[in-house]
Order: C-alpha cells, then structure tokens, then sequence
C-alpha cells in the first residue's frame, strides 16, 4: 500500500489554545481511518488543512504524493472530497437535490463547460448508489437530515476522489439512519476503492466502520487504536477523564 | 395619460433604462439574496452615493466616483465578511453606516444649490443621458455574459462557498466578482432610480422570486420579470400621477414582494413540512 497521506509537525496557533500542536499523521491508500475527540480537539480543523481550507503555521502536508502549497491545491482538491460538518441551509435554497449532487463534479468538469451526458449519467449512478434517487428532484432544504447526508455523499462521490474526508457525518441522524448511513459508507468506500477519513464523536459508529482511530484532544494526537482496542471503553472513557480534568 | 408621450426620446430613454436597470439590479439581487447577504447591497449603494456626491464636490464624473467608492467598499466588505470573528452582518452594518456617514458629510460640503445632490439620491429616469443609458447598457451585457459563462460554478458558490472551493472551484474569486457586479449595478443604476433606493430593486424582486420557486434557473428568470415589471409599472405611475419614479419603481417592486409572500407556496412548508426522520440535520 503506497501512503496517501503525509502530516510531518503540524501547528496552528492562536493567542488564547493551539488548534494543532506538533500532528504527524500517515495514511494508507484504502484506510478508513476514524478519528475520534471531544468538541474542539482540533479534528475538524485537521480535516480542513488536509483539503487546504486552514494553512499551518508550521509543519507539512503531503497529499497525493503533492506537496499542499497553493499551485498543488488544485489537483489535490480534484482528488480529493470533503463533506463538512454544519450545512446551514435555507429550507426554502432554490436547489434540488440533484443540483447538489452534480455540483461535486463541477471541478471535474472545469471552467466554462457545460455538464455533459456521461456527466449526468454518473450522478444518477452515484445517488442510485446512496439510494437518493427517488428524492432527486426534491428541494435541497426540505430533505430530513438523513436524506440530507446521503445527496451529500452523492455529491462527494460524483466528484471521483481518492481520498474521502468527512466530518461528523452522524450529526443529529438518528441511529437508524445512522446504520443506513455507515453502510453507505462503506459500500462505498470498498467499491470505489476509496482512502477515507471520518471525525466523529460518534465512537460506535467509527468502530464499526474503520480500520484504524486517532484519538485527539487539545490539537493533539494522543492515541492510535485499532477498532477493537478503541471498542475497550475503558480506553476511551480514560481519554475523556483526562481530558476533563 | 396621453400616450404620444412615448415617441418622446427622453420617455424612450426612460423606457430602456428601466428595462436594463429592472435585469440587471435583480439578476444580482439573486445571488445576494440566495447568499444571505441582502445588507450588502444597502452598504454598497450607500457608499457609492457617497462617491458620487464626492464627485460633485470635486468636479469629477459622479458615476466615476460612485463606481470607485462601491467597487473600494466591496474591496473591505469581502474580507471583513471573510473573517471568522468577524460577524457579516457587522461588517457590512460598519459599512453602512461609514457610507452614510460620508454621504451626509459630503452633501453639507457641496457649494451651492443641492438640486443635483437630491437628484443622486432620488433618481431621475426621465432626465437619464445616452452616456449614462450606454453604461447601464454595458454593464447589464457583461452582468449576463459573465453570468452565462459561470452559472455552475456560480450556482456551486451559492449553494455553500466551502464545499465549492473544496471541489476546486475558485469560489473566493467568485465571490469577490458577486461584490464587484454589485458595485457595478449600482453604480450604473445609481442615476435612474437614486442612491437611497437603488438597493431596493436588487433585493425586492429577488425576494419575490425567491417565494415562488424552488429551481435558481426560475427564480433568476422571474426575478427579471418582476424588475422589469416594477420599473415600467413604476414610469407609468409616475407619467400618471406626477410622482417620483424612483419611489414608484420601489413601491411597486415592494408590493410585488406583499404579493408573493402571501401566496408563496412555500409559506405552507414550515407549518406543514416535518422532516421523515424529525430533525433539519
């Protein structure tokens, strides 16, 4: 397995608490990696400089054997999807769920090119694939928070990455959904031979789909699990205390 | 109403300025609407009536000015937007005040009567010259070319500005253009229907649309169609009751936004619409 996903000593800084504190991380190709920490642990952030949304203060990010610097940030975005954590949308946005899921291929398509046939085919495969097809043409903002994540995935999907990062895909769904969602997921990532990367802070549901778990607290790496290791509350349930106290 | 009035070349003029400023004040009203960034159009209009007055003040062209002053506060509304400590609607309330602020410095500074102040901050459709007409013309062209040429990634921008720029979308860049062509609206509308109101025909219709449909591609269209339609309702109305223009455009661009509301359909979705599995994730 050739690695995917390089962090070497990652800071970003602030006056009052670091947001990252000296992270090194490496990824495998086909990983599904969880990672797991309390609110403000640094996780999400983790996953916005990966994607480049946040820039370090120090430190390096290797992506798709690219160095992330401004002229790499497009190829490794075109490879690369990310769903974020909060969709704050408009019940009454003026887009489809359709729209939404043939945005993710935008990039793919390119500047002043219109989407084309196979275009349009692939993002009815890929909402057929998360099981949104029937809700296509629904308004974006009236679909449940579960229908919601799905057109989401369809989105990211649509986009043909390498590396998936998703942050807190689980947010106020409903374990039913939940579970649907986690084999989505999967399915997913076994069939498109994807790299995932999942924040959460739902511990059952990244132990039930992940290869492998960081915990993290204070902008830091503190713990690398495997599932069943993680799966031994004690472990975890160290890890909060600790970071409480 | 006699209507021989209208193979009068200043009623022509009024005729196609309305028309032009009705497509292009909505067209952009759509996209800062859709963003939830309505006050920006109230801080931009503002501060290119500030220009403009500077213009007078100064001798220089006032649209020049106008242009200058809106395209300079787009300049420090995008990245004080931008900042996460930083509240949006705080940024563009600072502008809107600075702007006003400005304005009324400026307008106590002009030498002389103030008629031409006044006709920049209520508009004045009939006294429109082809120089201003040919601005708007051009602007309103480039506005919907640009449009045209960038409507998926627009659209991608509008729907969430993170996700667009994380598919490789140069959203920021998109976004600053949004500010520009906003600027530029304005400005070149500023003459027409005056500094003060000017922001009410890119949100009202816009917002009238926005009740009415749930595809962008409509909601831009219908939009248009409710400017154009506030515009030439409004010169009638005015040739009818000798009344200002600009407040008629706005009065009636605002009572096709009344219209809307009580009969949108989607007025019904938040009484009767509950998510499958109980919650808006």
């Amino acid at each position: 397995m050739s690695l995917i996903l390089e962090i070497k000593n990652a800071w970003i800084r602030y006056p009052q608490k670091n947001a990252l504190e000296d992270v090194s991380l490496r990824v495998e190709e086909r990983e599904m990696l969880g990672i797991f920490g309390y609110n403000g642990a640094g996780k999400s952030t983790l996953l916005k400089v990966i994607i480049g949304l946040k820039r370090l203060d120090s430190g390096s990010v290797m992506v798709h054997g690219l160095q992330l610097t401004p002229r790499a940030l497009l190829e490794i975005r075109r490879k690369t999807a990310y769903l974020p954590q909060c969709l704050d949308t408009d019940i009454r946005m003026p887009i489809s769920a359709w729209d939404v899921a043939m945005m993710g291929r935008y990039g793919k398509i390119g500047l002043f090119k219109r989407p084309s046939r196979s275009d349009r085919e692939f993002v009815r495969t890929v909402l057929r694939q998360v099981d949104a097809d029937s809700y296509a043409n629904t308004p974006f903002g009236m679909l449940s928070g579960g229908e919601r994540q799905r057109v989401m995935i369809a989105h990211a999907l649509a986009q043909e990455p390498r590396l998936l990062l998703m942050d807190e895909p689980t947010n106020s769904l409903d374990l039913n959904f939940t579970r649907n969602l986690g084999n989505i997921i999967r399915e997913a990532h076994r069939r498109l031979q994807l790299t995932s990367i999942i924040v959460s802070h739902d511990a059952e549901f990244l132990s039930e789909i992940c290869t492998r778990i960081l915990l993290m607290r204070d902008g830091r790496i503190t713990r690398n699990l495997l599932p069943d290791e993680f799966r031994d509350d004690r472990l975890v349930d160290r890890h909060f205390r600790e970071a409480l106290q | 109403m006699n209507i021989s009035i209208i193979n009068d070349p200043f009623m022509q003029h009024a005729i196609l300025a309305t028309l032009l400023a009705g497509v292009v004040c909505p067209l952009i009203g759509v996209l800062v609407v859709t963003m939830r960034l309505s006050f920006i159009g109230v801080s931009l209009a503002h501060a290119a009536f500030a220009g403009a007055l500077l213009g007078l003040i100064l001798g220089v062209n006032s649209a020049i000015m106008a242009l200058i002053f809106s395209v300079i506060a787009a300049g420090i509304l995008g990245p004080l937007a931008d900042r996460g400590d930083f509240s949006p609607d705080t940024a563009m309330g600072v502008m809107f005040t600075s702007a006003l602020g400005l304005s009324f410095l400026f307008l106590s500074l002009i030498p002389g009567p103030e008629t031409e102040a006044l006709g920049l901050l209520w508009g004045g459709v009939l006294t429109v010259t082809q120089t201003e007409l040919g601005f708007l013309a051009g602007v309103t062209l480039v506005t919907l070319l640009t449009l045209l040429l960038f409507y998926k990634e627009v659209c991608a921008v509008l729907f969430q500005r993170e996700i667009a720029e994380s598919t490789g979308i140069p959203a920021t860049t998109i976004f600053y253009g949004i500010l520009l062509f906003c600027g530029l609206a304005i400005t070149s509308s500023l003459n027409i229907i005056g500094g003060m109101l000017v922001f009410c025909l890119i949100i009202n219709p816009a917002a009238a649309a926005y009740q009415l449909t749930y595809r962008l591609s409509t909601m831009f269209g219908l939009s248009v169609l409710i400017g154009v339609l506030s515009g030439w309702l409004g010169l009638i109305f005015s040739c009818i009751f000798n009344l200002p223009t600009g407040a008629l455009i706005i009065v009636t661009s605002s009572a096709f936004f009344l219209v809307t509301i009580t009969f949108s359909p989607k007025r019904k979705v938040h009484f009767q619409t509950i998510p499958k599995d109980g919650n808006y994730g």
